[in-house]
C-alpha cells in the first residue's frame, strides 16, 4: 500500500461554532508523500506559525547512528525529533519504536538535557533501564521498589513516579527537555489510565514529548490534544507496517490440522474457515462440561488414551519447525495446567540443558537456601530444561525474569504465557498460539477484541529471522465468520480517555498555588474528546435548522395560531374525556349492546390528523372486564385504564405483523373491514351513545356480527351524532373542573368558527407541514441542550460532590485550603487515601503492634477474593472490623454528598484474606511458611507486600508532617520487618 | 483575640472610641477556645485509655502530655497538637513565601524567611530566565549572580523540609522569582492566613500584592507574567530587543501615582499589623478605600486617628459578617 493521504483540512475548520472557546485550528500537512507504509501528520496549536524547517535543523550530525537502515516511519519520526518537536509514534509492537526513544535519549544527552522515559510496568522499566544503561551509561531508574542514580540525565521510571514528581515540583521537572511515554495506549486503562492524562497535562510547558503507542486509529485526535494543551506542534507517525507479515491459522478442537484463514496479504479465506469449523468436534457432544462455564476443560484434560489438543498442536509446531512458540491463555492456572501436559516433551538438546541449568542456578543464587527450596522454584527447573516455560504474574519475579532471559536466548522453545507477556520488551517468537478465542471478562466470556488480538499476535514473527509470523487460533466452538473476520482483521482499539477523579488528585491540585482541579479537567483528554463531538452536533443542528427554514408556509402566522388552537382543543377534549371516562363515572354505563364510538387514530405512531373531525369507529359494547394481572402487553396501556378493558364489536382491519402476532385495528365505520370483537382500553372510547341495540347473543357467525353492525349504521343514519350520553344530564357528572373545561372548550369552538384560515383550501396539508416543522424545532432544541451540557465541564458535578466530601471530613476548608488531614491524604497515592487517613487519625495505628499494623495494611493492597481463606485470628479480625467500620463511614458520607458509590462494594473491596500470611511474614517467618498459610500465587503475594512497603513509605512522610514521631518510628520499623529476603530480591535486570 | 498594646499618643476621645471598638471586637470573637490555650509545660488533658496521636508542640513526659510551646490546643480526631501564637514562621510544604537573599552560595541562594533557619533556593529548583528545560551547568552556576544577588527580594514556594530542619524552596514558574519596584513589609506571620491564593493583582491600582505565609508582604508595581512560550515563538526579534528592553525598563520611572498606591497599601498593612488584625487582601483593599474616602494623606495613615477609624471599621465589619 502506498501512503495514505490525508486531506489537509480537518472538518473542524469549515464550520466555526458560535460560542466555542478555543478550538485549535489545526491544519494538517503532508510532509513527505512518497513514503512507503507510513503516514505523517502534524497537529498545530491554534495561532501557531510553523518555523521554517531550516531555522533549527542546522545540519547537525545525527545524535545517534544506527547500524541498520531505518524504516521510513523511524526516520520520519527522528526527523521530527531533530527539529525539536514532539512526536507520537503509533506502530505495532514489533515494528521498532524503541529506535525513536533511544534517539531522543541520545539527543538529549548530547544537549545536556534531562530526559525521562516512562513505562506502565515496573518490570518493563527494569528491562528498559538495563538496555539503556548498556547503551548510554548516564541512566538512572526510579520505580516504587528501587531507585538507582536519581541524578542521572536519563531517568527511567513508572508513570506514577513521574506524576508524583510533578506534584512535588521536583527539580527534575525543570530540567527535563524530553519526556518519553512508552505504551501510551495504556491511557485507556480504567484504573491507571488517568495517571497518563495527569502527567501529560502537568508536564512542563517547554518540554517535548515522544509518545510510543500501539496502533491506534485515533492517533491524530491524541496529537491534537497534546498540541492544544501544550501549545506546540505534535507530529503523528502512524504505520500499520509489520516487518514480518503474519499468517493466521485456525486449529479446530478435536481436529488435527491447521487451516489458513488469513494469509500474509491479509486476505480472508472464507472457504478454509468453514472447513475448519466443520472439522470441529463439538465439545458439547464429547463431554458435557459446558455447564460449569469453563470450556477449557476439554483442552486441559484430554480424552483418555488420547493426546490432548494442545499436545498435538505443539508437536505439530515442533515438527514443522515453527518454534519458538508463545501460547497465550487467559488465566494463570490454565497456563500452568497446559504446561504440565507437555511433560512428555523434550525440546532441548543436552548442551542447551546444561546452559539452562547454569543460568538458572546462577540466577537463584542470590536467594537464601530456604527460598531455593520453594516448590515453585524447584518444580520449574525440570520443565525449563526441556525447553518449556511458563510466564505469568503469579510467578516469583525472579523466576519470571529468568524465564524471560532464557526465552530471549532461545533456550525456551515453547512458552505458556498470559496476556501480560504481550506488552513491553521485544520478545518475539515465530509462532503465537491463542489457546482460546474467548476471554473471561469479570462476569462473562467474550470474544477477544481485535485490539487485543493485534497486540498479542504482534509477538509473532522475529524480524530478520522469520519470513513470516504465524498465528494459530484454537477454536473450540462454532464461530461466525463475521466474528472471526472482525477479530482477525478488525482495527485496533481506539485510544479513549478513562479519566476519573480521585481524592488524592484533588488534594494535590488544591495544595499548590497554581493547581486547580478544574483546570486539570478542562485540559483532560476526556474533555477534549467531549468537545470534539460538539462540531458534529452543531452540524446536525445546522442541517436541521436549514431543513426547517426551507419549509415555507403561506400565512404562517395565522396558521400557527390555528395550529395552536387545535392543540389546545385536543388537550381540552382529552381532559374532558378523562373525566367522563374515569371508571367512577362511566362504568355504570358500559352496558352490553350499547352503541359506542371508538377513537381509532390514537393507536401507534400514526401521523396525527389536524381536522377537528376525528375518524370514528362505531361499534357495540359486548362486555367490560377488569384486568387483574399486569400482563406483558401492559406497557402500551395507560395507567389510568390499566384495570379495565371493554370488548367492542366493530369493524376491524386484521393484519399480521412480522412476528406473526395478529394485529387488530379498528377502522372507521364507513371503511371496509371485518366485523370483529376487539377489546379496547377505556382510553380509546370516545363517546357512549344513549342507544342500546337489540342484538342477538350469539355472534359466532360473521353474518350475525354484520347484522349487528348494520343496526348501528341505521342508528347513525337516523342520528348522525349517535345520540351521545350527555355527561351532565345522563351521567350526572358534577365536578367543577369538568364544567370549567367544558366552558373553555365552547369558547375555543367559537374561535374556530371565526378563524378565517380554517376555510382556506388545503388546510390539512398545510397543517401537516407545520406539524413537521414544529417537530423539527423540538429536535433542534434537544440537540442544543446536549451541546450545552458537553460544553460545560465534564465531571463538574462530581468534582463539586467530592469537594463536599473533603470539606465534610475536614480535609479542606470552605475556601479550598488544604488542612492537616488533607495534607496527610495528599501523601497517600497507592491505597485508598480517605479510609487510610481516617484510620490513622482515629489512632488505630498507634494501638496496634507493628505486625498487626502491617497485617492491617495488607487489606488495602489485596483486592482478590480467595474462596477458602480462613478467618484471621481475633486481634487481626478486630482490626479488620475497625477498618470496615471506617470504610463504611467514609463510603456513606460520600453517598451523602452525592458521590456515586456502592457502599457495600466499597467496604468489601478491602480483603482480609492475606492478613495472616502478612502477619507471619512480619513476624519473620520464612517465605515457604508464609506460602503455606496463604493459598495464593507466590508472585501475587510478593507484589502485595511490595505495594505495602510503598504505602508504608507514604505513611512515614505523612506521620512526619503531623509531627507524630513515635508513629513514624513504628512505621519505619514495619518497613524493616517486611523488607527482606525473596520478597525484595533485586531484579536480575539491575 | 490578642490585642497588641498600641504605642500611639491618643487623645481622650480617641481613647474612648478605641477602647469601645476593641471591646466590641472582643465580645465578637469566639470564646470557645479560650480555655484551650496553654503555656509551656502545661499538661494537656487527654484520655489515656484511648489511643491518641501527639502532634507538633507536644511531648509525653512521665505519662503526661505536656505542651512544649505556648498556644492553643487543637484536636483533629485523635491527634492532639498545639498551634502556636505569635511564634516565628513555621513552614509547611506548599506555602508561598517572600524572602530576602542573604547569600549566594555555590548551587543556590540562602534566603532569610523569618524561620529558625534560612531557606535554600537551589539553582536547580529555579526556572531559568530563558525558560529552556535543561540541566544546570557550571556556567549557570557562575552566572548565578545575574539572577539574584544579596538583598534581592524573592518569592518562592516551600518545597520540602529536610531531616535537619532546613528548608528547601522552589520557584515553579515565571511568576516566582525576583521582586522589583516595590516595598517589602514584615508583619507577624500569624496575621497571615493560608489561603488558596497568595498572589494578588489589584487591578484598579495596577499593584501586585504577594502575601507570603512567613509574614513578609510584597507590594509592588504590577508585572505581566510573560508566557515563556510566547518568547519562544518570536525568538528572533525578541533576542535583539530584549536586552535593550530590559535595561530600558530598569531605568524607566514608576509613575508617581503607582508609587503613591504602593505607599498607601504599605501603610494600610502597617496599620493593620499595628492593630493586630489578620491581613488579607480584602481587608487591605478596604482599608485603602477607607483612607481614600476619608481623604487621609498617606503619611497621616500612620497617625492615631486613622488607627482608631480602622479599628472601628473592623468592629463594624465583623459584626456585619456575623449577622450574615
Amino acid at each position: 500500500m502506498g501512503s495514505v493521504k490525508r486531506k489537509s483540512q480537518d472538518d473542524s475548520s469549515d464550520f466555526a461554532p458560535p460560542q466555542k472557546v478555543h478550538k485549535e485550528e489545526d491544519s494538517t500537512q503532508i510532509i513527505n508523500e512518497e513514503l512507503v507504509g507510513c503516514v505523517h501528520d502534524v497537529s498545530f496549536p491554534e495561532n501557531y506559525v510553523p518555523l521554517a524547517p531550516s531555522a533549527q535543523g542546522d545540519n547537525k550530525p545525527p545524535a545517534k547512528e544506527f547500524p541498520f537502515t531505518l524504516d521510513s516511519f523511524q526516520s520520519e519520526a527522528i526527523k521530527c525529533l531533530d527539529n525539536g518537536e514532539s512526536v507520537m509514534v503509533s506502530a505495532h509492537t514489533s515494528a521498532g519504536k524503541t529506535v525513536v526513544a533511544s534517539y531522543a535519549i541520545a539527543m538529549s544527552l548530547r544537549e545536556k538535557q534531562r530526559v525521562v522515559y516512562t513505562s506502565p510496568i515496573k518490570a518493563l522499566s527494569n528491562q528498559k533501564y538495563r538496555d539503556f544503561k548498556e547503551e548510554f551509561s548516564d541512566v538512572g531508574l526510579m520505580t516504587g521498589d528501587v531507585t538507582i542514580d536519581p541524578n542521572a540525565s536519563c531517568l527511567v521510571m513508572t508513570t506514577e513516579i513521574l506524576r508524583s514528581m510533578q506534584y512535588k515540583g521536583s527539580e527534575i521537572m525543570r530540567e527535563v527537555a524530553w519526556i518519553i511515554f512508552d505504551e501510551v495506549h495504556y491511557m485507556r486503562d480504567s484504573e491507571r489510565g488517568v495517571v497518563w492524562e495527569e502527567s501529560i497535562v502537568m508536564a512542563p510547558k517547554n518540554s517535548r514529548f515522544v509518545f510510543l503507542s500501539a496502533t491506534v486509529p485515533n492517533a491524530k485526535e491524541f496529537a491534537d490534544w497534546v498540541a492544544k494543551v501544550h501549545k506546540q506542534p505534535c507530529h503523528i507517525v502512524y504505520t500499520d507496517y509489520r516487518p514480518t507479515p503474519l499468517q493466521h491459522y485456525v486449529f479446530p478442537a478435536g481436529g488435527n490440522g491447521l487451516y489458513l484463514v488469513v494469509d500474509e496479504k491479509a486476505k480472508f479465506h472464507e472457504d478454509s474457515f468453514q472447513k475448519s469449523l466443520n472439522a470441529l468436534v463439538p465439545a458439547s457432544d464429547a463431554d458435557k462440561k459446558k455447564e460449569n462455564g469453563k470450556s477449557q476443560k476439554g483442552l486441559v484434560v484430554g480424552k483418555l488414551g488420547e493426546e490432548s489438543d494442545i499436545f498435538k498442536l505443539v508437536k505439530m509446531i515442533i515438527q514443522r519447525q515453527y518454534d519458538p512458540v508463545i501460547l497465550f491463555s487467559f488465566s494463570k492456572k490454565e497456563c500452568e495446567a497446559l504446561a504440565m501436559q507437555m511433560s512428555k516433551m523434550d525440546l532441548n538438546s543436552d548442551d542447551e540443558k546444561d546452559i539452562v541449568d547454569t543460568i538458572f542456578t546462577s540466577a537463584i543464587d542470590m536467594l537464601s537456601d530456604d527460598d531455593k527450596k520453594l516448590p515453585q522454584v524447584s518444580n520449574i527447573l525440570p520443565i525449563l530444561k526441556r525447553g518449556i516455560g511458563v510466564h505469568h504474574s503469579g510467578l516469583l519475579p525472579i523466576l519470571k525474569e529468568v524465564i524471560e532471559i532464557l526465552f530471549q536466548e532461545g533456550l525456551i522453545k515453547c512458552l505458556f504465557a498470559t496476556e501480560t507477556f504481550s506488552i513491553g520488551l521485544n520478545m518475539p517468537a515465530k509462532t503465537v498460539v491463542f489457546t482460546n478465542v474467548r476471554k473471561f471478562d469479570g462476569d462473562k466470556f467474550r470474544w477477544l477484541s481485535s485490539g487485543e488480538y493485534i497486540q498479542m499476535s504482534g509477538r509473532a514473527g522475529r524480524r530478520g529471522i522469520d519470513k513470516r509470523g504465524i498465528c494459530i487460533l484454537m477454536v473450540d466452538e462454532k464461530m461466525e465468520p463475521a466474528v472471526a473476520k472482525s477479530m482477525l482483521k478488525g482495527s485496533a482499539d481506539s485510544l479513549n480517555s478513562a479519566f476519573h477523579l480521585s481524592y488524592n488528585m484533588l488534594l494535590n491540585q488544591l495544595r499548590c498555588e497554581e493547581g486547580d482541579p478544574e483546570n486539570l479537567l478542562r485540559n483532560s483528554f476526556f474533555q477534549f474528546q467531549a468537545d470534539r463531538a460538539i462540531p458534529d452536533l452543531q452540524k446536525q443542528i445546522k442541517s436541521l435548522e436549514e431543513e426547517r427554514d426551507s419549509m415555507v408556509i403561506e400565512e404562517e402566522e395565522s396558521l400557527k395560531n390555528y395550529y395552536n388552537l387545535i392543540l389546545q382543543y385536543k388537550s381540552l377534549k382529552k381532559d374532558i374525556r378523562e373525566i367522563v371516562f374515569s371508571p367512577k363515572y362511566c362504568l355504570p354505563f358500559l352496558l352490553p349492546n350499547r352503541a359506542v364510538c371508538l377513537d381509532c387514530t390514537n393507536d401507534d405512531g400514526e401521523p396525527q390528523s389536524f381536522s377537528i373531525e376525528n375518524q370514528d369507529a362505531w361499534g357495540v359494547i359486548m362486555k367490560f372486564s377488569k384486568v387483574k394481572s399486569t400482563s406483558e402487553d401492559d406497557d402500551n396501556r395507560r395507567p389510568e385504564d390499566a384495570n379495565y378493558t371493554v370488548d367492542v364489536l366493530t369493524r376491524c382491519m386484521v393484519s399480521k405483523n412480522g412476528v406473526g402476532k395478529k394485529k387488530i385495528k379498528a377502522v372507521p365505520f364507513k371503511e371496509r373491514g371485518e366485523p370483529t370483537v376487539v377489546s379496547v382500553p377505556l382510553s380509546q372510547i370516545k363517546s357512549l351513545s344513549s342507544a342500546i341495540m337489540n342484538i342477538p347473543k350469539d355472534l359466532l357467525a360473521v353474518e350475525a356480527r354484520e347484522n349487528a353492525l348494520k343496526k348501528v349504521s341505521e342508528l347513525l343514519s337516523r342520528h348522525p351524532d349517535g345520540i351521545p350520553l350527555d355527561p351532565e344530564v345522563d351521567m350526572k357528572i358534577r365536578s367543577s373542573s369538568y364544567k370549567k373545561t367544558v366552558r373553555r372548550l365552547e369558547a375555543l369552538e367559537n374561535l374556530f368558527e371565526k378563524h378565517k384560515i380554517a376555510k382556506s383550501p388545503l388546510i390539512a396539508e398545510k397543517l401537516k407541514v407545520l406539524h413537521m416543522k414544529e417537530e423539527l424545532t423540538a429536535k433542534i432544541k434537544s440537540l442544543k441542550k446536549t451541546v450545552r451540557s458537553s460544553t460545560t465541564l465534564a465531571f463538574k458535578d462530581e468534582l463539586k460532590a467530592r469537594k463536599r466530601v473533603l470539606r465534610r471530613l475536614g480535609y479542606i476548608t470552605s475556601d479550598n485550603v488544604v488542612e492537616l488531614k488533607g495534607k496527610v491524604a495528599c501523601e497517600i497515592s497507592t491505597a485508598e487515601e480517605l479510609t487510610l487517613t481516617e484510620l490513622m487519625f482515629s489512632g488505630v495505628f498507634k494501638d496496634a503492634k507493628v505486625e498487626e499494623l502491617v497485617s492491617l495494611l495488607s487489606c488495602f493492597v489485596w483486592r482478590e477474593r480467595l474462596p477458602d481463606a480462613a478467618k484471621p485470628r481475633e486481634e487481626l479480625d478486630l482490626l479488620f472490623i475497625q477498618l470496615q467500620d471506617t470504610a463504611r463511614r467514609v463510603a456513606e458520607l460520600q453517598l451523602d454528598c452525592k458521590v456515586q458509590i456502592d457502599v457495600e462494594r466499597f467496604v468489601h473491596s478491602f480483603r482480609p484474606d492475606i492478613m495472616e500470611a502478612v502477619y507471619a511474614w512480619a513476624k519473620g517467618s520464612k517465605f515457604y511458611e508464609v506460602m503455606e498459610i496463604a493459598r495464593v500465587f507466590e508472585g501475587s503475594l510478593i507484589r502485595a507486600i511490595r505495594r505495602m512497603e510503598e504505602v508504608l513509605q507514604q505513611l512515614i512522610v505523612a506521620a512526619k508532617s503531623i509531627g507524630e514521631t513515635q508513629l513514624e518510628a513504628k512505621l519505619e520499623e514495619a518497613v524493616s520487618k517486611i523488607k527482606r529476603d525473596i520478597v525484595f530480591a533485586a531484579s536480575l535486570y539491575l | 483575640m490578642v490585642m497588641r498594646k498600641l504605642q500611639l499618643p491618643l487623645s481622650q476621645t480617641q481613647k474612648v472610641r478605641f477602647e469601645r471598638a476593641i471591646e466590641r471586637l472582643q465580645s465578637l470573637s469566639s470564646t470557645a477556645n479560650s480555655d484551650a490555650s496553654v503555656i509551656v509545660t502545661d499538661s494537656i488533658p487527654v484520655n489515656h485509655e484511648d489511643a491518641f496521636l501527639k502532634g507538633h508542640g507536644t511531648s509525653e513526659v512521665d505519662g503526661e502530655l505536656l505542651a512544649t510551646v505556648c498556644g492553643v490546643v487543637e484536636r483533629v480526631d485523635k491527634l492532639v497538637y498545639v498551634r502556636t501564637l505569635r511564634a516565628r514562621y513555621k513552614p509547611e510544604v506548599g506555602d508561598i513565601v517572600v524572602g530576602r537573599v542573604i547569600e549566594v552560595s555555590q548551587k543556590g541562594w540562602r534566603v532569610e524567611l523569618n524561620f529558625t533557619q534560612d531557606g535554600v533556593l537551589m539553582l536547580s529548583s529555579m526556572t531559568l530566565p530563558d525558560g529552556i528545560q535543561r540541566r544546570r551547568t557550571s556556567v549557570d552556576e557562575l552566572n548565578m549572580r545575574n539572577i539574584f544577588v544579596e538583598d534581592d527580594v524573592v518569592c518562592a514556594e516551600v518545597r520540602n523540609l529536610q531531616h535537619d530542619g532546613s528548608l528547601q524552596l522552589q520557584a515553579r514558574s515565571q511568576k516566582y522569582g525576583k521582586l522589583e519596584k516595590g516595598q517589602l513589609l514584615k508583619v507577624d506571620p500569624y496575621l497571615v492566613k493560608r489561603s488558596k491564593h497568595h498572589f494578588h493583582y489589584i487591578e484598579s491600582l495596577g499593584i501586585d500584592l504577594i502575601i507570603g505565609c512567613n509574614g513578609f508582604i510584597w507590594v509592588g508595581e504590577h508585572v505581566e507574567v510573560r508566557d515563556p512560550m510566547v518568547i519562544d515563538d518570536q525568538k528572533d526579534d525578541e533576542m535583539i530587543s530584549s536586552s535593550t528592553k530590559n535595561t530600558g525598563k530598569e531605568q524607566s520611572h514608576i509613575p508617581p501615582e503607582t508609587r503613591q498606591s504602593i505607599c498607601r497599601i504599605g501603610n494600610a498593612i502597617r496599620v493593620l499589623s499595628n492593630l493586630g488584625f489578620t491581613v488579607t487582601v480584602e481587608v487591605i483593599v478596604e482599608t485603602v478605600n477607607l483612607s481614600n474616602s476619608k481623604n487621609i494623606d498617606i503619611h497621616d495613615m500612620l497617625g492615631s486617628e486613622f488607627h482608631v477609624v480602622v479599628a472601628e471599621n473592623e468592629a463594624e465589619r465583623r459584626r456585619a459578617k456575623r449577622k450574615k
